[in-house]
């Protein structure tokens, strides 16, 4: 493929990815860092297997999986976004980000009502490591949803190819984080 | 512009990762009242829908597929490196318990 033909010409190896380039670099480094927090997760898990394991009882592995459908339907309507404006249908194009961030919206939703049962039930992240995880996990996700349902209220307001592109782009990577986030916390017992 | 995926191919890319969502849900049996550690064929399968799901999410939403090879190969390779993190934590968490 010539340079010209590659989506962002000009931006060395990030030319071939599609929307803008920053934003690739913003997706892998908050990859690396989750990656990072699963893998002292992971190691915290091997020293007090009998701990996590009583503690993830508590946890609801139903709304978490209710949420992944929520997320997964949500990133659908954001790559249909992105079709519809790279046809040029504008009009469309803010009907699947309005879908979208409904759906982001319901993700929220449903996370403040599993916070608060937590909560109601006095757990908190200073009851122990794995709750210490679980808050710290779910809710720096979650501050990446929030942070995501603004950069698609922006591209929403200026709707451009480039612009939907980048927000979308981010909001899949949000979407991926939550795929590994949830069987991590939740099923694998 | 790259080439997009296409109306199509996101809707079955949807519903095959809504379809390995409820398997791995099925598959850690939330439907059983008893809280016990999963069978290891069973954790398997969590883990390896998870990946398909992350691959998929990848080359069809986040449409990878159009990028060039080392692109494909470093966020593959990244979420590989995740989940064999992940899945040996479980195993060695498991035969140490």
């Amino acid at each position: 493929m010539s340079e010209k033909a590659l989506p962002n010409p000009g931006w060395g190896p990030f030319s071939a990815l599609p929307g803008n380039p920053l934003m690739w670099v913003l997706i892998l480094s908050e990859m690396l860092v989750f990656s990072a927090f699963f893998a002292l997760y992971a190691a915290e898990r091997v020293t007090a297997t009998a701990l996590f394991d009583a503690s993830q009882r508590e946890l609801d592995p139903l709304m978490g999986g209710l949420n992944t459908l929520v997320l997964l339907t949500s990133g659908l309507c954001v790559a249909l976004a992105v079709e519809a404006v790279s046809a040029g249908r504008i009009r469309r194009t803010r009907q699947w980000l309005g879908a979208s961030m409904g759906l982001g919206v319901l993700f929220g939703v449903i996370k403040v009502v599993e916070y608060s049962n937590k909560f109601a039930a006095g757990i908190t992240p200073e009851t122990n490591a794995f709750f210490g995880f679980y808050y710290g996990l779910t809710a720096f996700h979650f501050a990446h949803v929030l942070f995501g349902l603004a950069l698609l209220a922006l591209v929403t307001w200026r709707t451009s190819t480039e612009n939907v592109e980048t927000a979308a782009a981010f909001w899949h990577m949000v979407d991926l984080i939550w795929i590994l986030l949830y069987p991590l916390l939740y099923l694998l017992r | 512009m790259t080439s997009l995926p296409g109306t199509r191919r996101l809707l079955i890319t949807w519903a095959i990762l809504m379809t390995l969502t409820v398997v791995s849900m099925v598959s850690a049996r939330l439907d059983q009242g008893d809280w016990q550690s999963l069978p290891l064929w069973s954790a398997g399968l969590v883990i390896a829908a998870t990946g398909f799901k992350a691959h998929r999410l990848l080359m069809v939403y986040l449409n990878l597929r159009a990028a060039t090879p080392a692109w494909k190969g470093t966020f593959v390779g990244l979420v590989i490196l995740t989940l064999a993190l992940i899945a040996g934590s479980y195993l060695v968490a498991r035969l140490a318990g």
